[in-house]
C-alpha cells in the first residue's frame, strides 16, 4: 500500500488536554404549533436531546445516523447558527452561547461549515471570486490587492485555477462547487470545520477526490472536523472517532477501530450490517432491523430504539438507558450491551475478498496516474 | 453468460440522441445487452453517463423532441419495441414491463391515495373489477411489508416515509406481474437500513416471481448485492460487461478499476482513495477516440485517435479498451 507523503504526518497539532470543541447536555426542541391565527404550541420535535461529546484538536469526529436523527441540527448548534434549548458548547475554551453578537462574529473566524448541497449553498449571482472575497472582507482578513492574491491562493489550495475566479457557480460541476464551498470555509483560517454531508451528493469518483482534498487540508492546516455523514464506509476512511445518533441521542461513541470491530449498541450493529459492500461473495439477507425511524415528535418511551431493537426487553420500554462508559474511550446507551453478541453480519461485511487481479490493476492504475501527475507538474514548472 | 434460451430483452446497438441548441447530445450511443429470464442485469456508471436514458428508451418514454431514436433495436420477447405503436406500448408499460424511479415522491401523484394509484395500475392491465383490484392492491402492500395495509392503502403519499413510498412504488410496479422490472436508482434516496430492507425485498420478490430486473445504480455495492450480470457505462457507451463475479474478481477497464478504487473499503485502511481525475464529459463535447481518454492514466495517441471496440475476452466478459489487461500496459 503506497502511503502518501502529504497525509502521513496528519494530526500533529493534537493536544488531547484541551479539546477544540466541547458539547455538554446539548438540547434543541423545535416547537410544533397548530392553528394559523391563534397559533399555540402543541408539541416539540426533539431534534437533539441531551448529547455530550468532545472533538480533539486536529481530529475528525464523525456523526452518523439515519435521516432526521439530528445530525445537521447538532452541526448548526455547534456553530450557533441555531439557538439552543439547553446545554453548553465550548469552542476553543469559549462558551459560544455566552457571546454577544460582535464577539460571536469574531468567533466565526474559528469555526466554519461546509454543506451537503454545493448548488444551494452558493449565491448564483456572485462570481466565485466574490464568493471567496466576501468572508475576507466581512472578517477583515485581507483588504485591497491582498484580497485577490488570497482568492487565488485559496483556489489553488482546493485544486482550482486563478481564472475560475471570474466564473459563476453554475459553470462548475458538483465536485468543483464543493471545492468552492471548501475554499470559502478555509478563507478565514478556521480551526474547526463542520462538514455536513460534504460528499453525499457527489458521484463516487468525485467523492474520492473531495475526501482526499479534505484529508490533505487537515494535515496541512491542522484542522479539526466534525464530519456529518451517513455513508459508513466513507466515515471509516476519514474519521478518528465516531458518534452514532438515533432520534436525537448519541447511542454509541468510540474510536473508529473499536466502533467497527466491536460495536456494542444494537443500532450500531444494525447500521454496520446494512452496508452494501462491493463483493458479490458476501452473503446477502442479513438480520437487518425492520420498520422505519419513529417520529421525533413522539419518540418511544424508555430506550428510543426499543421499537426496532431485536434485543428489546420489558425494561427497555420503561427505563431510558444512560449514556455510560462501557470501556475506556467507549461510551454507549444500552442496558444490555454486556450481554449482546456482535452479529456475524458485521464481521462478514468487513472481510470482503479483494481479488489479486484487481489489486494488481489498481496498483498499475495508481502508479501510472502518479507518473502522469509528476510529468504534468514538470512541464508546468 | 451464454444461455441457450432466447433472452427476454435483447437490446441491439441502441442509439438515443437529443437535438438541442447546444448541438447533438449522443446520450446513448450504440449499446447492446441482454436480459435473461429470472436474471438481474445491473447497469452502473457515474451520473450523466446515460443510464436513465437507456431505461427510458426501453419504456418508450424519451420525450420526442428533443429525443431522437437514432438507431438500434429493443427486442422484447423477440418483438422490436421501437416499432410498436403508442397504444401497444402503453399496454406493455406497467403490464409486462414496469419501472421504479429514484424519487418515489415525483412518480407518485400527491393528490391521490396510494390505493387509488395501485388499483388504477391494476385495472388498466388486468380484467379485474374495483373491489377485486382493491383487494389485490392490499395484498401487494402486504407483500412489500407495509404494516396494516388495509389502513395504509387510504394514505396519501406525503403521509408515508421515503422507505414506505418506495415500497408502494414496488407494489405498484409488481401488481401486474411484469416480466421485466426496471429499477432506476431504487434505493439512492434512502437510508442504509431502509436500503437494505428494499434490496432484501427485491431479492425475495424476484426469487418468488421469476421477474427479470434491470437494476440501474451508481453504487457498486448495490450491484454486488443484487445483480447477476453487470454492464458498466461511460459517456453513452458500454465499456465493460461481465457476470457480477467476473467483474469484481477480474475487472478490466481502467474506468471500472477507478470506480472500484474510489469506494472506501470497510476492511482495508488506505491513507488515500484512488480517484478518477476530472469529470464525465458532457455528451455534446465527447472526446475523439476512446471517450475515457482525458481521464485515463493509460491513454496514449492511439486512444486519442481510435475508439476501442467492445471485444470479448472470454465467455460473457467483454471490455472496450486497447490496453486491457492493464498490468501488461503499465
Ligand atoms: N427548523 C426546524 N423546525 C422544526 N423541525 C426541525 C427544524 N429543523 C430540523 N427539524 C427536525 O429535527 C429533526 C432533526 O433534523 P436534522 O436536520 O438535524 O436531521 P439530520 O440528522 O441532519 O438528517 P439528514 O440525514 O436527513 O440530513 C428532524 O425530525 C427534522 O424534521
Ligand atoms: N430530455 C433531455 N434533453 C437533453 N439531454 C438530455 C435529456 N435527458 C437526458 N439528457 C442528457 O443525456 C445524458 C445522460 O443522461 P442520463 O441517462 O439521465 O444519465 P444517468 O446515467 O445519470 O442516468 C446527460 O448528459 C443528460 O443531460
Ligand atoms: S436498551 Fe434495550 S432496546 Fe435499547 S438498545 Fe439496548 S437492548 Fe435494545
Ligand atoms: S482505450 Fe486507452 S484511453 Fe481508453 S480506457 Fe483503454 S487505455 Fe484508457
Ligand atoms: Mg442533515
Ligand atoms: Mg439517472
Amino acid at each position: 500500500m503506497a502511503s502518501d507523503p502529504i497525509t502521513a504526518p496528519a494530526y500533529t497539532g493534537k493536544d488531547p488536554s484541551r479539546p477544540i470543541l466541547k458539547v455538554e447536555g446539548l438540547v434543541k426542541h423545535f416547537p410544533v404549533t397548530s392553528g394559523i391565527i391563534m397559533s399555540k404550541q402543541v408539541g416539540a420535535v426533539k431534534a437533539v436531546d441531551d448529547i455530550s461529546f468532545e472533538l480533539r484538536r486536529g481530529e475528525t469526529l464523525a456523526l452518523v445516523g439515519e435521516s432526521g436523527c439530528g445530525k445537521s441540527t447538532t452541526g448548526r448548534l455547534v456553530l450557533r447558527l441555531l439557538e439552543r434549548t439547553a446545554g453548553r458548547v465550548e469552542v476553543d475554551g469559549e462558551d459560544i452561547f455566552g457571546l454577544d453578537r460582535q464577539a460571536l462574529r469574531r468567533k466565526r473566524r474559528d469555526m466554519q461549515i461546509i454543506f451537503q448541497d454545493p448548488y444551494a449553498s452558493l449565491n448564483p449571482r456572485m462570481t466565485v471570486g466574490d464568493v471567496l472575497a466576501e468572508p475576507l472582507r466581512v472578517h477583515r482578513v485581507a483588504s485591497g490587492a491582498a484580497i485577490q492574491a488570497r482568492v487565488e491562493e485559496l483556489l489553488g489550495v482546493v485544486g482550482l485555477a486563478p481564472y475560475h475566479a471570474q466564473r459563476y457557480p453554475h459553470e462548475f460541476s458538483g465536485g468543483q462547487r464543493q471545492r468552492i464551498g471548501i475554499a470559502r470555509a478555509l478563507a478565514v483560517n478556521p480551526k474547526l470545520i463542520v462538514c455536513d454531508e460534504p460528499v453525499s451528493a457527489l458521484d463516487v469518483s468525485i467523492q474520492a477526490q473531495v475526501v482526499n482534498l479534505l484529508q490533505d487540508l487537515q494535515a496541512k492546516y491542522g484542522l479539526s472536523y466534525l464530519f456529518i455523514a451517513h455513508d459508513l464506509a466513507v466515515v471509516k476512511h476519514i474519521s478518528d472517532r465516531v458518534a452514532v445518533m438515533y432520534l436525537g441521542k448519541i447511542v454509541e461513541l468510540a474510536d473508529k477501530g473499536t466502533l467497527y470491530a466491536n460495536p456494542r449498541h444494537p443500532y450500531t450493529q444494525a447500521l454496520l450490517s446494512a452496508i452494501p459492500v462491493a463483493d458479490p461473495e458476501v452473503p446477502h439477507g442479513r438480520g437487518i432491523i425492520q420498520g422505519d425511524v419513529p417520529s421525533p415528535l413522539n419518540p418511544p418511551p424508555g430506550c428510543r430504539f426499543h421499537t426496532r431493537c431485536p434485543h428489546a426487553r420489558e425494561r427497555c420500554k420503561i427505563e431510558e438507558p444512560a449514556f455510560r462508559e462501557f470501556a475506556p474511550g467507549h461510551q454507549l446507551a444500552c442496558h444490555f450491551a454486556e450481554e449482546i453478541a456482535i452479529p456475524d453480519t458485521v464481521r462478514a461485511r468487513q472481510a470482503t475478498q479483494i481479488s489479486d487481479a484487481y489489486r494488481r490493476r489498481l496498483a498499475a492504475y495508481e502508479s501510472q496516474q502518479q507518473r502522469r501527475r509528476t510529468a504534468a507538474e514538470e512541464t508546468t514548472a | 453468460m451464454a444461455e441457450a434460451a432466447a433472452p427476454l430483452l435483447d437490446v441491439r446497438d441502441l442509439k438515443t440522441h437529443f437535438k438541442t441548441e447546444g448541438g447533438l447530445f449522443r446520450a446513448v450511443d450504440g449499446i447492446s445487452f441482454q436480459v435473461h429470464r429470472g436474471r438481474t442485469l445491473g447497469i452502473v456508471g457515474e451520473s450523466g453517463c446515460g443510464k436513465s436514458v437507456t431505461s427510458l428508451s426501453i419504456m418508450g418514454l424519451v420525450p420526442q423532441p428533443p429525443g431522437i431514436r437514432a438507431g438500434g433495436e429493443i427486442l422484447f420477447e423477440g418483438e422490436d419495441l421501437l416499432k410498436k405503436r403508442p397504444a401497444e406500448l402503453r399496454r406493455i408499460r406497467g403490464g409486462e414491463i414496469s419501472m421504479i424511479f429514484q424519487e418515489p415522491m415525483t412518480s407518485l401523484n400527491p393528490v391521490f391515495t396510494v390505493g387509488d394509484q395501485i388499483t388504477e395500475a391494476i385495472t388498466a392491465h388486468l380484467p379485474l373489477g374495483a373491489a377485486a383490484a382493491r383487494e389485490r392492491a392490499i395484498a401487494m402492500l402486504r407483500r412489500v411489508r407495509i404494516p396494516s395495509p388495509e389502513r395504509r392503502i387510504d394514505d396519501y403519499p406525503h403521509q408515508m416515509s421515503g422507505g414506505m413510498r418506495q415500497r408502494v412504488m414496488i407494489a405498484m410496479a409488481l401488481a401486474c406481474e411484469p416480466k421485466l422490472l426496471i429499477a432506476d436508482e431504487p434505493t439512492t434516496a434512502l437510508d442504509v437500513t431502509i436500503q437494505a430492507q428494499i434490496l432484501d425485498l427485491m431479492r425475495t420478490l424476484r426469487d418468488e416471481t421469476g421477474t427479470s430486473i434491470i437494476l440501474i445504480t451508481h453504487d457498486l455495492g448495490v450491484i454486488a448485492e443484487l445483480a447477476d450480470e453487470v454492464v458498466v457505462m461511460y459517456a453513452g457507451k458500454i465499456v465493460e460487461s461481465a457476470s457480477v463475479k467476473a467483474l469484481f474478481a477480474d475487472p478490466q477497464h481502467p474506468y471500472t478499476i477507478g470506480l472500484m478504487g474510489s469506494i472506501p473499503k470497510l476492511d482495508e485502511q488506505r491513507t488515500r482513495l484512488a480517484s478518477i481525475e476530472g469529470t464525465v464529459p458532457p455528451p455534446f463535447a465527447l472526446p475523439e477516440g476512446c471517450r475515457f481518454n482525458p481521464r485515463c492514466p493509460f491513454a496514449d495517441d492511439r486512444c486519442r485517435r481510435e475508439q476501442p471496440p467492445l471485444r470479448t475476452l472470454r465467455d460473457g466478459h467483454a471490455v472496450a479498451c486497447w490496453k486491457a489487461p492493464l498490468e501488461e500496459a503499465a
